[in-house]
C-alpha cells in the first residue's frame, strides 16, 4: 500500500462524507483516476447552469507531486470558456504546476481553487493561441511550461 | 451520481510481522533443536509423539505497526493530522516557521521543492526539529483499533499487543522444529503442521487448514443428504441430521406413549390429531407444577433449617448472655455473691462504696489544693522578687540623690555665709584645714536634716 494509496483512501474517506457545495464526485475507481463534477454557484453569466466534469489523475508520489487535473468533455459537460483554459481540457494554473503545487493541497481544495478561478472570471474567451496549442500539443499537461504571465484572472 | 465502490477495504496489512529471530532467541533455538533434533529425526511425525517447544520458550514476534494503515476510534482532532499524509502525524518534527509534519512526509516534499508546503516560506531540511514532547504524548493517547482482532486501544500500545497479546495476530508454532506461524488463539495446541487425509477426498493437508478445506476447498465438500436430499457439507452432515425436514422422528408425547412416528416436517400435523395430545399437555402442566412444588419445598426446607440453626444460636446465646450481666452487678456491688441473694445489703455496701470513692475523691482534692498553695506562694514568690531587687535600686538612687543635694545644699549655706557674714566667711576661708572640715561636719549635719525635709516635703 503505497503511501499516495493511503493518502488518496483518506481524502476519499472524507469525500464520501461531505463535500461543499458544487462539487460532486462522479467516479472513484482505484486511486489513479478520479472524477469529479463542479459548477459556479454564483450569478456569473458566462457559466450559470453549467456542469463542468473535472479529471484528476494521481501518479504513485501523489501528494509530493500534484495530480493532472483537466476538464473532460461530455454530451453535457462543456469545457468551460477562460482565459487559462484551453478548449482540449487542459487548465493554466500555477497551482497544478511542480512549482506552485502543495503537498498539503488536496482534490477538495483544487476543485475549490478552480470554482474561484471560473467565478472571478469575466472574460468569455479562450487563451491566446488555443487552436495552434490544441492541434500541435502532444505533451501531458503537468510538462508544459506554462509561463504564469496574467495573474488578473 | 452512480455510488462508487469504496476501495478501501482491500489492502495488506497494515502490520509486518519480524519472523527473524532476535539473538537470545536463536540461542534457545539452537539449543533446542540440538537436544532435541535426534529424537525428531527418528520419531514418526505423528500427532501423538509431536514434541512441542517448552512452555518457557518465547512464541512472540515483533511486529511493526504501519501507523499510517491502521483504523482509528472516532474523529482524530484535526490538529493532528499532518497535512501532507492526512494521517495522524508519525515521528513528527517542527519547522523552524512553525508547522507540524510526518518525518518522511516533510522529507518527501523537501526533497521536491524547498519551501514549507503550508506558507511556502523557504525551508530547507535542516530547520527541522523534533516535535514538542505534548505532541508526541497526545498522538500516544490517540485510540486505535488492533487490526487483528478490532479491540480498541492507545495507538502507543498497539506494537505491544501485537506482540504479546492479541489472540488474532500470529505467533510462532509451538511445535519444536516447525518454523510456521500459527494464529496466538491456537497456539495453546500442539503444532498442528503434519499431514492428514481429508475423509472426504483423500487429499492430503495440514490438520491446521483441514477445516478450512473441508469447508471450503474440498472437491467432495458436498454431499446430497441421504432424508431431504439437500447439498450439505459432509463434515457439517452430524449437525444437519438433528435439523434435517425429512428424517423421522417419534411424536413428541412418546414418553406419554404415543407410538407414532412420522418426518420432521409432518410432526406438526401429527401433533393436531395424536390422541395423547390432550393427555400429554395435561402432564406437562402436571409435571411443571410438581417441578415448582419440589422446588419451593426444598426452599422451605432450607429456611427450615435456617431458623432452626437461628433458635439454637440465640438459646446459646442467653445461657452465655446471663453470666456478663452478673459480673455487672458484681462490680457494682462490690462482692462475690449474686444481687438476688440480699438485696439490702448489696444496697448497703453499695452506699459505703459510694462513700469511700467520695473520700478518695476528697483526699485528692485536698492533695491538688496544697499543691495549687504551693504553686501560688511560688508564683508569687518569683514575682515579688524583681519588685525587691526593683526597690533596692530605686533607694540607692534616692541615697546618692541625696548626697547630691547635701553638697548642693553645703555650697548654698557657704556662699550665703559669704554674701551676709563678709568678714567671719572670708576668715573661715581662709582659715586653716581643720576649721574648713568643722564646718564641713557642721554642714554636713545641716544639709542632713535639710534634705530630709525636703524630701519629705517632696
Amino acid at each position: 500500500m503505497s503511501f499516495a494509496t493511503k493518502r488518496l483512501g483518506k481524502e476519499l474517506a472524507k469525500v464520501h462524507g461531505n463535500l461543499p457545495p458544487g462539487i460532486a464526485l462522479v467516479t472513484a475507481e482505484g486511486f489513479q483516476e478520479w472524477l469529479l463534477d463542479i459548477q459556479v454557484l454564483d450569478a456569473n453569466p458566462i457559466y450559470m447552469g453549467q456542469t463542468y466534469r473535472l479529471k484528476f489523475k494521481f501518479s504513485s508520489s501523489y501528494p509530493i507531486e500534484p495530480p493532472e487535473v483537466t476538464f473532460v468533455a461530455g454530451p453535457d459537460r462543456p469545457i468551460p470558456m477562460h482565459p487559462h483554459i484551453y478548449s482540449n481540457g487542459i487548465i493554466c494554473l500555477d497551482l497544478l504546476g511542480t512549482q506552485g503545487w502543495s503537498p498539503v493541497q488536496n482534490v477538495e481544495s483544487i476543485c475549490m481553487s478552480l470554482q474561484s478561478m471560473l467565478t472571478g472570471n469575466t472574460k468569455n474567451e479562450r487563451p491566446e493561441g488555443d487552436e495552434q496549442f490544441v492541434a500541435s500539443n502532444r505533451r501531458r499537461p503537468r510538462d508544459i511550461d506554462f509561463y504564469y504571465h496574467d495573474n488578473t484572472v | 451520481m452512480p455510488s462508487p465502490r469504496h476501495p478501501l477495504g482491500d489492502h495488506s496489512l497494515p502490520y509486518t510481522v519480524h519472523t527473524e529471530l532476535d539473538s537470545d532467541d536463536e540461542v534457545s533455538l539452537d539449543t533446542d533443536t540440538i537436544t532435541d533434533g535426534d529424537n525428531i529425526t527418528a520419531s514418526p511425525s505423528s500427532r501423538g509423539l509431536h514434541k512441542s517447544r517448552p512452555p518457557t520458550f518465547n512464541l512472540n514476534l515483533r511486529h511493526t505497526v504501519d501507523l499510517r494503515a491502521i483504523t482509528y476510534n472516532g474523529t482524530v482532532d484535526e490538529n493532528l493530522v499532518c497535512p501532507i499524509c492526512r494521517c495522524p502525524f508519525v515521528d513528527p518534527v517542527l519547522t523552524d516557521c512553525d508547522h507540524v509534519f510526518c518525518r518522511p512526509c516533510i522529507d518527501d516534499a523537501l526533497s521536491e521543492s524547498q519551501l514549507c508546503p503550508i506558507d511556502r516560506l523557504p525551508l530547507s531540511s535542516d530547520a527541522v526539529s523534533r516535535a514538542p514532547k505534548m505532541i508526541f504524548n497526545q498522538l500516544d493517547a490517540l485510540k486505535a483499533k488492533c487490526p487483528c482482532c478490532g479491540v480498541v486501544l492507545a495507538r502507543s500500545m498497539l506494537e505491544s499487543h501485537l506482540e504479546k497479546y492479541c489472540l488474532e495476530a500470529v505467533v510462532r508454532c509451538p511445535g519444536a522444529e516447525c518454523v510456521k506461524l500459527v494464529k496466538r488463539k491456537i497456539s495453546g495446541e500442539d503444532c498442528l503442521h503434519y499431514p492428514m487425509v481429508c475423509p472426504d477426498c483423500k487429499e492430503t493437508h495440514d490438520e491446521i487448514d483441514m477445516e478450512a478445506h473441508r469447508e471450503n476447498s474440498c472437491n467432495e465438500r458436498l454431499k446430497a443428504c441421504e432424508h431431504c436430499s439437500a447439498e450439505i457439507l459432509r463434515c457439517k452432515e452430524e449437525q444437519h441430521e438433528g435439523e434435517c425436514p425429512d428424517v423421522v422422528q417419534p411424536c413428541k408425547w412418546a414418553e406419554y406413549g404415543c407410538q407414532d412416528e412420522a418426518k420432521r416436517k409432518d410432526l406438526p400435523l401429527h401433533a393436531d390429531e395424536c390422541s395423547y395430545k390432550a393427555m400429554g399437555q395435561m402432564a406437562e402442566t402436571l409435571k411443571k407444577e410438581i417441578r415448582s412444588l419440589r422446588s419451593e419445598v426444598r426452599t422451605m426446607n432450607e429456611t427450615h433449617h435456617l431458623q432452626e440453626r437461628r433458635i439454637k444460636f440465640l438459646e446459646g446465646g442467653q445461657r452465655a448472655s446471663d453470666r456478663p450481666l452478673d459480673m455487672m452487678d458484681l462490680s457494682l456491688a462490690n462482692l462475690p455473691e449474686s444481687t438476688g441473694a440480699d438485696a439490702l445489703e448489696s444496697g448497703h455496701e453499695y452506699l459505703l462504696s459510694l462513700l469511700e470513692a467520695q473520700q478518695g475523691r476528697l483526699s485528692q482534692l485536698s492533695a491538688e489544693v496544697s499543691d495549687f498553695q504551693a504553686k501560688s506562694t511560688m508564683m508569687l514568690f518569683n514575682e515579688t522578687l524583681p519588685i525587691k531587687n526593683e526597690l533596692a535600686e530605686l533607694r540607692s538612687t534616692q541615697q546618692v540623690t541625696c548626697m547630691h543635694v547635701r553638697w548642693l545644699m553645703r555650697f548654698r549655706m557657704q556662699e550665703n555665709q559669704r554674701r551676709f557674714g563678709g568678714g567671719p566667711g572670708a576668715t573661715s576661708n581662709g582659715g586653716s584645714d581643720g576649721g574648713s572640715s568643722s564646718d564641713l561636719s557642721m554642714g554636713r549635719r545641716l544639709s542632713d536634716s535639710l534634705t530630709r525635709d525636703i524630701i519629705t516635703k517632696l
